[in-house]
C-alpha cells in the first residue's frame, strides 16, 4: 500500500479481497443476493507486528480473517503471503502453506473436541502433516503444555476437566505445534473473564517475543486492542475505514465512525466518565445484503453530505501511514481525540 | 434502615448438584437507598446474579435453596413472601431487564401484548388504555414510529432495539428499583453507549433506583454511584464510586483495576494479571475466599474469613492486609 514500506518487511499482503455469501432462495436454490461479509478490504500485515482488526458484530472482521486463511475461498482479491499468492494455491501446496499459518478461535468451549484428550488435540496438526512420529510427538506436547504454562501431565486429560482460560491456552498450544508465522487470533479473550483475560493477553504478547509471531488481532475490545496492537485497522460493514498505527489511530482518530467508536467506549474511570462528551451514533448497522450506496456508514455519520450517497470514498493515505476512507477527514486533522486525557 | 428502600442482610443461596452443594451466595448484606444507582462488579460465579434471584424469588428450587437472610422491602420481607405476593412486586414495584433480549422476550407474542400484559396485569388497565400506555413507553425508549410497531414481533427487532423493549417493559409500571444483570454485555460498544444514555435519562425523569449487575468496571464508572464488589459469594468492597477508583482496598478490586486496559492509555506496559483461577464453591470457605490467589495474603488469611470493615468514608473492605503497607490492618 505504501511506497515507502520495504517489501521484505511485509509477511501478508491482502489487496481488494471480496468475500459474497450466496442466498438462495426456492425450490431450485436460485441465487437471489448475496451477504456482502467483506467487500473490497485492503491492508498489510508486516513480520512481527500485531495488526489490530476491530469493529462491530456483523462488520466482516472474522469472514476477514478467515478468508486470509483460505478457509473461506474469496470471491475475488489476493491474498500475498511471503510472496506467495494463496487464492490461487489447491490442495497439497496450500496444506504445507497452512504450516505456516494457524487461527485461535473465539469459543474455548466449541473449539476443542470433547472427544480428544488434550495430548490429542495438540499433538494432530503435527500427525496430519506428518512431521513427528508418535513418540516425538508426544515430547512436542510437553514442550507446547510448559510453554502455555500448563501442566505437562496434563497431556490424557479431556477439555471439560478446563476451566475457559486454560481451554483457551490448550487452543494457542496447538497452534504453535508446527511453528507457524503468522497467528489470526479471532476474538480469543472475549469469552474470559476480566482477571483471566490479562492473563492470555501476556501469554500471547510473550509468545510473540520468544517466537518473532505475527498476529492478526481480531477484536471489538478497543481497550484490549490499544495494548496489544503495532497498527489497528477499524472495519465497517465489509470494508476497512480507517487504518494507522495505535497511538496515531487512538489519539487522532479521523474518521467519523472511529471517533464515534472511541468515544462509545467505557473508561474505568468515574472522573473521566462525569467530564466526557460521547458521540450517541443513531439506529443500527444496516443489513451487509443490502448495504447503502456509496459510504457505508452514510446512514448514521453525523456529517454525511449528498455526495457520500453518490461515489464511494477512496481508501487514501491522508499522513504517512494513516488510511482513511472518507471524504471530509481533513476537517479533523486538528481535532481532540474523544480518549485523549 | 429509614433510608434505605431496599435493605438486605446476610442473604444465603445454595444449588444442589450432582457433583456437592455449591454455596453461591454466603451471608451478602447490602441497601439500596431512594434514587440510587448502585453498581454490582465481578466475574462469572461470583453470586452477583444469584444474589438478585434470590431477592426476586426466581430461584428454582430444587436445585436451588434461599437458605438463610432477609431483604426487606417497604416494611415487608421479599424472602418471605408467597409466590403470588411476590408476583405482585416483581415488575410492579420491581422491573427487571435481562442479559439477552432475545431469550427475555417471548418470540411467539408481539411486542405491544408484552408490554399490556403488566399494564393490564398489575395496574388493572383495560385493553383500550394498555395499548395507548404501551405506544407511550415505546417512545420513551426512543423507538422509531412506536406505534406502528406494536404489531412486530421481537424478532422483526435489533438487538439494541429488543433491550430497549426490554426497558419499556420493565419500566411499565414505574417501579422504585430497576435491577439490570448485564443489559448491555451482549450489545455492540455504540448500542451499548446508546443504552447507557437511554438510562441515565429515564433515571433523571422517572427518579427509580437502579440495581446495575456488571463484569465492565468502565460501565460502572460511568453510571454507578456506589458499587459493591462480589467475589466468591462474598461482598468484598463497598464504596462510592469515586472513592473506589481512587482508593481501591481489597487486593482482588486493585487486580480487577490493574488488569483491565484503557482505551486512553498512552503508555504499554504488560498487563497486571491476578493468578489462579476463582474458587469453585463447593465449600464454605473458613478462609478468605481470595487468599489463594492474592499476593499479600499472610498466615492469618488461611485462618479465618475477614469481615467487610470500615477502610475510608463510606468505604468497607473484606480483608486481613492493608495492602498499602502489607501488614496486618
Amino acid at each position: 500500500m505504501s511506497s515507502n514500506n520495504n517489501h521484505k518487511d511485509i509477511l501478508m499482503r491482502v489487496d481488494n479481497l471480496v468475500k459474497h455469501f450466496p442466498i438462495m432462495k426456492g425450490f431450485f436454490q436460485k441465487q437471489v443476493g448475496a451477504v456482502r461479509a467483506v467487500d473490497g478490504v485492503s491492508f498489510d500485515v508486516r513480520r512481527g507486528e500485531t495488526l489490530g482488526l476491530v469493529g462491530e458484530s456483523g462488520c466482516g472482521k472474522s469472514t476477514t480473517g478467515r478468508t486470509i486463511l483460505q478457509l473461506y475461498r474469496p470471491t475475488s482479491g489476493d491474498v500475498q503471503f511471503d510472496g506467495v499468492n494463496l487464492v490461487t494455491l489447491k490442495g497439497e501446496d496450500l496444506r504445507m502453506m497452512r504450516r505456516k499459518m494457524q487461527m485461535i478461535f473465539q469459543d474455548p468451549y466449541a473449539s476443542l473436541n470433547p472427544r480428544m484428550t488434550v495430548g490429542e488435540i495438540i499433538r494432530e496438526p503435527l500427525m496430519v502433516h506428518q512431521v513427528a512420529t508418535e513418540a516425538e510427538g508426544n515430547e512436542r506436547v510437553k514442550q507446547l503444555l510448559e510453554l502455555v504454562k500448563l501442566n505437562p501431565s496434563f497431556t490424557s486429560r479431556y477439555p471439560h476437566e478446563f476451566s475457559g482460560g486454560q481451554r483457551q491456552r490448550i487452543g494457542i498450544a496447538r497452534a504453535l505445534a508446527l511453528q507457524p508465522s503468522f497467528i489470526v487470533c479471532d476474538e480469543p479473550i472475549s469469552a474470559l473473564d476480566v482477571s483471566i483475560q490479562a492473563q492470555v493477553v501476556n501469554l500471547l504478547e510473550e509468545l510473540q517475543e520468544q517466537f518473532n509471531l505475527t498476529y492478526l488481532f481480531i477484536a471489538h475490545d478497543l481497550s484490549m486492542v490499544r495494548h496489544i496492537s503495532d497498527r489497528v485497522a477499524v472495519m465497517y460493514l465489509g470494508v476497512v475505514v480507517e487504518l494507522a498505527t495505535r497511538d496515531e489511530l487512538y489519539n487522532h482518530p479521523l474518521h467519523p465512525y472511529t471517533q464515534a467508536l472511541l468515544s462509545a467506549v467505557p473508561v474505568p474511570d468515574p472522573v473521566i466518565e462525569s467530564t466526557r462528551k460521547r458521540t450517541i451514533l443513531v439506529g443500527d448497522v444496516p443489513s451487509p445484503a443490502n448495504p447503502p450506496s456509496g459510504c457505508r456508514f452514510r446512514t448514521r455519520c453525523p456529517i454525511a453530505e449528498a455526495v457520500c450517497a453518490e461515489s464511494r470514498p477512496e481508501f487514501r493515505e491522508i499522513k504517512p501511514g494513516h488510511f482513511v476512507a472518507c471524504f471530509f477527514a481533513e476537517r479533523f486533522l486538528h481535532a481532540v481525540s474523544p480518549v485523549q486525557v | 434502615m429509614p433510608d434505605s428502600l431496599l435493605d438486605v442482610q446476610g442473604l444465603e443461596t445454595t444449588f444442589k448438584t450432582p457433583e456437592g452443594v455449591v454455596h453461591a451466595v454466603n451471608g451478602v448484606s447490602f441497601g439500596l437507598k431512594e434514587g440510587e444507582t448502585l453498581g454490582v462488579v465481578g466475574e462469572s460465579g461470583c453470586g452477583k446474579s444469584v444474589t438478585m434471584l434470590s431477592i426476586l424469588g426466581l430461584i428454582a428450587s430444587p436445585p436451588g435453596k434461599v437458605e438463610a437472610g432477609k431483604a426487606d422491602f417497604f416494611g415487608q420481607d421479599l424472602l418471605k413472601m408467597s409466590k403470588d405476593e411476590i408476583r405482585a412486586v416483581r415488575g410492579a414495584q420491581i422491573g427487571m431487564v435481562f442479559q439477552d433480549p432475545m431469550t427475555s422476550l417471548n418470540p411467539v407474542l408481539t411486542v405491544g401484548r408484552q408490554l399490556q400484559e403488566p399494564l393490564m396485569l398489575h395496574l388493572g388497565m383495560t385493553k383500550k388504555q394498555a395499548e395507548e400506555r404501551a405506544a407511550q413507553l415505546l417512545e420513551m425508549v426512543g423507538i422509531p414510529n412506536a406505534a406502528d410497531r406494536l404489531e412486530d414481533y421481537p424478532h422483526q427487532f435489533s438487538g439494541g432495539m429488543r433491550q430497549r423493549v426490554m426497558i419499556a417493559i420493565a419500566l411499565s409500571c414505574s417501579p422504585q428499583v430497576l435491577i439490570a444483570d448485564e443489559p448491555t454485555t451482549a450489545l455492540d460498544v455504540t448500542i451499548q453507549a446508546q443504552i447507557m444514555d437511554l438510562v441515565k435519562r429515564l433515571r433523571t425523569e422517572l427518579g427509580m433506583a437502579i440495581i446495575w449487575i456488571t463484569h465492565d468496571l468502565g460501565v460502572v464508572a460511568g453510571l454507578a454511584q456506589r458499587v459493591i464488589v462480589m467475589y466468591g459469594g462474598f461482598i468484598i468492597e463497598e464504596a462510592q464510586v469515586d472513592e473506589l477508583f481512587a482508593n481501591p482496598s481489597h487486593p482482588y478490586t486493585i487486580g480487577l483495576i490493574g488488569s483491565l486496559p484503557r482505551v486512553d492509555q498512552t503508555e504499554h506496559n504488560k498487563l497486571y494479571s491476578i493468578e489462579g483461577l476463582p474458587p469453585m464453591l463447593f465449600e464454605k470457605p473458613t478462609h478468605c475466599p481470595f487468599a489463594p490467589r492474592c499476593k499479600w495474603a499472610l498466615e492469618h488469611c488461611w485462618k479465618e474469613n475477614p469481615m467487610l470493615e470500615s477502610v475510608g468514608p463510606e468505604h468497607r473492605a473484606a480483608c486481613w492486609v492493608d495492602t498499602k503497607t502489607g501488614r496486618h490492618r
